[in-house]
């Protein structure tokens, strides 16, 4: 019986060994420990074994059905394992990536003014808005601009039929904002565009984007304006960004300055770009607000604010090296594509 | 504004600054440096030298190897220029010489044989662009003189001026203001504002003054006997060294006058004149032939000088051509005016005519100089072209008070400017340093005259102005407050559009920014039926109107990509259009426009030519859009679809409606070579904003799991599948939870289905939220349902 038993032992691992597939194996399980099967019979055989031998052949009995049973177990888990790396086989990994629709693209003008935005509203600014299509007042009276100057001039401004115009500058919305407030303090940007009558050629568009901003309370400094738009221009152009202030002349604020940051192009020295224009709003544009208003929430003997607005256009090209304004408007896919994520 | 630094340092010592710093001085003055041009040579070692002999360079064709007197003696000196010939005379940079653009000059072998030098173009010179050849020096000029001697060097600056400061458009307020910021003081023998003319009121007969509110000013001054001819070098050299072109003495001394000190001038030819002067508004109609040679028609807004029988001169703006100085003249009546500076802004705006005589009366001269400014030009003209001037000057009018005294809280500038440890001390410094005069002060408060020149200070915030003009905003500490706003509902419409923007492009579209100004023809192109805002006064008819949709910029964009090759067009934008509203005005909407046409995706080695997209490939992507997931949309094609267009439906979410959807005509298409169909989309903003507010509420996940039935049908080809999804939508059937199309199968041909019946099959889910279902009550529930189908549409259930 013991003899009979190690025999069997060997047949029924050559079987598992040679066992291609779970069909094959399970035959070989049902051949061996099945109810009908080689061990199961031989078991059956242990009532005859005399007392004395009972121990050992049980024992041995045991470690073939166990040896069987393994062998099985690990053949099924070989086998399994074989299939699964035959699942990739063959698979190149190095090949591109299937693309399904691609990956588009913001224009460059929208990230820019997204950066800017983002940044300002960190410093609590809010968004306001106005209509682009504006009255004469809003564009230029309120702003403290003088009937007979230059800029309402047919040649520079579109005009509508019925008087009104294309806003030349974001600022009005200065104005909108100020009419509509129901308290202090107005802290707002407003991104937009604006329109001058200007031939299109590689440095002007009839058409351009700008982004203004505006605060107001009753203790507002030109330290304020100093402090949030040099921490504004270093987080557009870095930490380390060199920031500057040039007195200029605007009629709808006072002092104006232009702002300069200092940038290096590739192979030239680094040199002072002019990016902005800024200063604390004009106590005369207060006093248009509240002759608009009928009221004198901002009193010109209290109120003080700055205002400051730039290009985005303009500054799109610094930030990108583009040589050419009209790429902006032309929308060329292999223009766009250049600015993916 | 062109500014000699020479003429310059007539009123002031700049010789402790350098050109760089100068520049500095200015710009952080608020005076833009638009251009800095160096002139001539400063260095002594630049000398004239004559070319004594020269001969052909042994190793070189194009060089000549020349004998050169420099005054001391022989210098051999290697040559490349041919425009000279022995005996001429040159410019000769010695050893030790450096040039403008910082050139050094040293000895050295050219080709092997020695120079000593440089002989130099103008070009080298910092004289002109003529690079063409040697500078060659007129034949009686001595040989040794240094250069600068002949040509005096000299920096221009280009600079400009803003609006506000017209005082600083001379030589003389320029020269006081860097005065006021160098502390280096002004020469100041020249006080323009006195005189020592005796002033005497002009009789009718000589001036009479018709118009003293737009020339509350007017004098006139009669020299006889002049001499006209050409100006003096230096006063040639002046003119010259700003761009200005010397005519004759007369009409030079003119000039001089004005860049000097500002006083704009006008010099009539005595002779030509029928009677005294006549200073008038002009006739409706009038018409004068200006000294430009172009005769001009005026209106009775526009100011003229005249005699009794015409107009002389657009006050202010241009003289007359018939009584214009020439060199025939011999008697003059020398002009010294104010004019209201809006006047002339007007006459100068409307006739299209601006001189430099216009530019500084519509920002304002100095009404204190206007006679200082005759007396100026009465002695030059004495000096320069001889004559004998009336011992008075006829004034008609009176000098207009522009400026008076100004009050300054300082306490508020000090508030104002952010520098709380700016001085009494240092504020009045500051201006008096600009020549405001102290009238009384007190711990917080100054009172100030202004000079007459400075007519831009009016109010306090003038003089804070001023203030940190000069102490800069170096001196202003930066300070950084965060307040915190309440957002409202722009913020909110920016985060929605960034989130629309942000999806499309994980969509693989490209965002495009297309000019808001459209040209007539693309109005067509306009998908919603609006009508755009005209432009009165359009730059070209490229762009003339007000878009009142953003499909005609998209459809450009799509023309410019398909003539640069693309295939694949996934365009989108994000922006305002204008439309023309019944009663004249007008409304600005936020959109979204879409445009797609071509393969689905990018061709590659997986597919190298994908399916085009069709209409459904855009419809997929509108209803996958932020604000749309919990929105069903229903097209509903409008009765006239417009000529550019086919399959024009609009979108509807109940009541709302959310845009247009449409292809682009297969004609339209052809236009712009597009090689697949195009399809354009375009969106209410607002209203997909709509299906987006407010948090999601979260219903309770189901405890049992459904059971589906699937359900073939075969229905009419034309039977929308909105109907079909109505019908499901509609029905009460408790267990009944939710349906979806899952094929739809038509056969052209008609072999496999009647060409005008489609199959349709639909799979519908069935679930109890108290307990698993059991596939009878789902049956049951399922043939309910296909009997009411069958009821409701014409529809054979395939069982």
């Amino acid at each position: 019986m013991l003899s009979q038993l190690d025999s069997l032992k060997t047949d029924a691992l050559a079987a598992i060994s040679a066992a291609q597939d779970e069909a094959a194996l399970e035959t070989v399980r049902v051949n061996f420990l099945g109810k009908k099967g080689s061990v199961t019979a031989l078991s059956q055989g242990m009532k005859d074994v005399p007392v004395d031998q009972k121990k050992e052949v049980g024992a041995k009995l045991n470690d073939v059905r166990t040896t069987i049973t393994d062998g099985i177990e690990s053949k099924k888990f070989a086998l399994q394992a074989a299939l699964d790396a035959k699942a990739v086989e063959g698979i190149d990994i190095t090949l591109p990536g299937r693309p399904s629709t691609g990956n588009g693209a913001m224009h460059p003008l929208t990230q820019i003014r997204d950066l800017a935005i983002r940044t300002l509203r960190r410093l609590g600014f809010i968004l306001a808005e106005g209509p682009e299509i504006e009255t004469e007042f809003h564009c230029f009276d309120a702003l403290n601009t003088p009937a007979d100057h230059p800029a309402r001039n047919e040649k520079d401004t579109f005009y509508l039929p019925d008087g009104r115009l294309l806003r030349t500058h974001t600022s009005s919305v200065q104005i909108r904002t100020m009419e509509a407030a129901k308290s202090l303090p107005i802290r707002i940007i407003a991104p937009g565009a604006a329109y001058r009558r200007d031939e299109i050629d590689a440095t002007h568009l009839s058409v351009f984007n700008q982004l203004e901003g505006l605060y107001v309370s009753n203790d507002v400094s030109l330290a304020d304006l100093k402090g949030t738009l040099e921490a504004f221009f270093r987080e557009i152009f870095g930490p380390n960004t060199a920031v500057r202030f040039r007195p200029h002349f605007f009629p709808f604020t006072e002092p104006s300055f232009e702002i300069d940051v200092k940038l290096e192009a590739t192979g030239k020295d680094a040199r002072w770009i002019e990016i902005a224009g800024c200063g604390m709003v004009d106590p005369a544009v207060f006093t248009a607000v509240n002759q608009s208003r009928g009221d004198n929430l901002f009193d010109p003997e209290t109120t003080t604010g700055f205002a400051f607005g730039l290009g985005l256009d303009r500054l799109a090209m610094i930030l990108h090296s583009i040589t050419d304004i009209r790429h902006l408007i032309e929308n060329d896919v292999r223009f766009l594509q250049q600015f993916a994520a | 504004m062109q500014v000699s630094l020479s003429w310059l340092s007539t009123h002031l010592d700049l010789s402790s600054y350098t050109v760089p710093q100068l520049s500095d001085l200015l710009t952080f003055a608020g005076v833009e440096v638009e251009g800095i041009e160096e002139r001539g040579v400063t260095t002594d070692k630049v000398v004239v030298a004559q070319i004594e002999s020269f001969v052909q360079h042994p190793n070189a064709d194009k060089l000549s190897v020349c004998q050169v007197n420099d005054g001391t003696g022989i210098r051999q000196i290697v040559c490349g220029a041919k425009n000279f010939k022995a005996g001429d005379k040159v410019p000769l940079a010695l050893p030790g010489a450096v040039l403008p653009g910082g050139f050094a000059i040293k000895e050295g072998k050219l080709r092997g044989v020695d120079s000593m030098g440089m002989m130099c173009s103008g070009k080298e010179l910092g004289l002109g662009d003529d690079h063409s050849g040697l500078l060659i020096l007129d034949a009686e000029t001595t040989i040794g003189t240094p250069f600068n001697q002949l040509v005096p060097s000299d920096v221009v600056f280009d600079l400009e001026i803003t609006p506000n400061r017209p005082d600083l458009l001379s030589h003389l307020g320029l020269a006081r203001e860097l005065s006021a910021l160098t502390d280096i003081p002004l020469k100041g023998q020249r006080d323009y504002a006195k005189t020592s003319t005796k002033s005497k009121s002009a009789a009718d007969d000589q001036v009479a003054l018709r118009a003293t509110d737009v020339c509350p000013l007017y004098t006139a001054r009669i020299i006889k006997d002049v001499k006209v001819g050409p100006s003096p070098e230096w006063l040639r050299r002046r003119l010259e060294s700003i761009g200005l072109r010397p005519i004759n003495s007369i009409v030079d001394i003119t000039n001089f006058v004005m860049m000097e000190m500002g006083q704009s001038l006008h010099c009539f030819d005595l002779d030509k004149l029928h009677g005294g002067i006549v200073v008038r508004n002009a006739s409706e109609g009038e018409q004068m032939l200006a000294l430009d040679g172009q005769t001009y028609t005026l209106l009775t807004d526009d100011l003229v000088i005249a005699d009794p029988k015409r107009a002389i001169a657009i006050a202010g703006v241009m003289g007359g051509e018939e009584t214009g100085v020439t060199e025939a003249t011999t008697n003059v009546l020398l002009e010294a005016a104010w004019f209201t500076p809006s006047n002339i802004r007007r006459t100068s705006r409307r006739l299209g005519l601006s001189s430099d005589s216009s530019y500084r009366f519509e920002r304002g001269i100095d009404p204190q100089q206007v006679a200082g400014g005759s007396e100026l030009a009465t002695k030059l003209i004495l000096s320069i072209a001889g004559g004998t001037a009336e011992d008075v000057l006829h004034v008609a009018g009176e000098v207009p008070a522009l400026t008076g005294e100004v009050t300054l809280d300082e306490d508020r500038a000090r508030k104002l400017l952010g520098t709380p440890d700016l001085t009494g001390d240092e504020i009045h410094t500051i201006l008096e340093k600009l020549g405001l005069g102290k009238k009384a002060a007190t711990k917080h408060e100054s009172r100030w005259h202004i000079p007459s020149y400075r007519a831009d200070l009016q109010r306090p915030v003038d003089l804070i102005e001023e203030i940190a003009r000069v102490i800069g905003l170096d001196r202003v500490p930066s300070k950084m407050t965060a307040v915190a706003v309440p957002s409202d509902a722009t913020d909110r419409a920016y985060d929605f559009a960034m989130t629309l923007r942000q999806a499309l492009v994980n969509r693989g579209c490209f965002e495009a920014q297309t000019l808001r100004l459209i040209a007539d023809v693309q109005l067509p192109d306009t998908l919603g039926g609006g009508t755009g805002v005209a432009v009165k006064n359009p730059l070209s008819e490229d762009h003339t109107t007000l878009r009142p949709s953003i499909i005609p910029g998209l459809i450009a964009t799509a023309a410019l990509n398909i003539r640069q090759g693309a295939d694949r067009l996934r365009f989108f934008e994000l922006g305002r259009v204008f439309l023309k509203l019944p009663n004249g005005n007008s409304r600005e909407e936020e959109r979204l426009a879409i445009l797609i046409s071509g393969p689905v995706s990018p061709s590659s080695w997986h597919a190298r030519t994908p399916h085009a997209a069709d209409i459904h490939e855009l419809m997929g992507i509108i209803t996958n859009l932020p604000g749309l997931s919990r929105v069903s949309i229903e097209p509903k094609a409008v009765k006239e679809s417009p000529a550019n267009f086919l399959l024009t439906s609009e979108l509807r979410a109940g009541n709302r409606n959310l845009g247009w959807i449409a292809q682009l005509h297969p004609s339209r298409t052809r236009d712009i070579s597009a090689r697949h169909p195009v399809y354009v989309a375009e969106l209410l903003l607002s209203a997909l904003r709509q299906g987006s507010t407010g948090p999601a509420k979260f219903e309770e996940l189901p405890r049992f799991p459904g059971m589906t039935r699937d359900v073939a049908m075969e229905v009419p080809a034309d039977l929308p599948h909105a109907k079909v999804a109505a019908f499901f939508a509609s029905q009460k059937e408790p267990l009944f939870i939710a349906s979806e199309v899952f094929d739809v199968f038509t056969d052209p041909t008609g072999q496999k289905i009647a060409k005008d019946r489609k199959s349709i099959a639909w799979t519908l889910t069935y679930r109890s939220p108290e307990k698993t279902l059991e596939s009878a009550e789902v049956d049951a529930a399922h043939q309910r349902i296909l009997a009411a189908l069958e009821k409701a549409l014409p529809a054979t259930v395939r069982r």
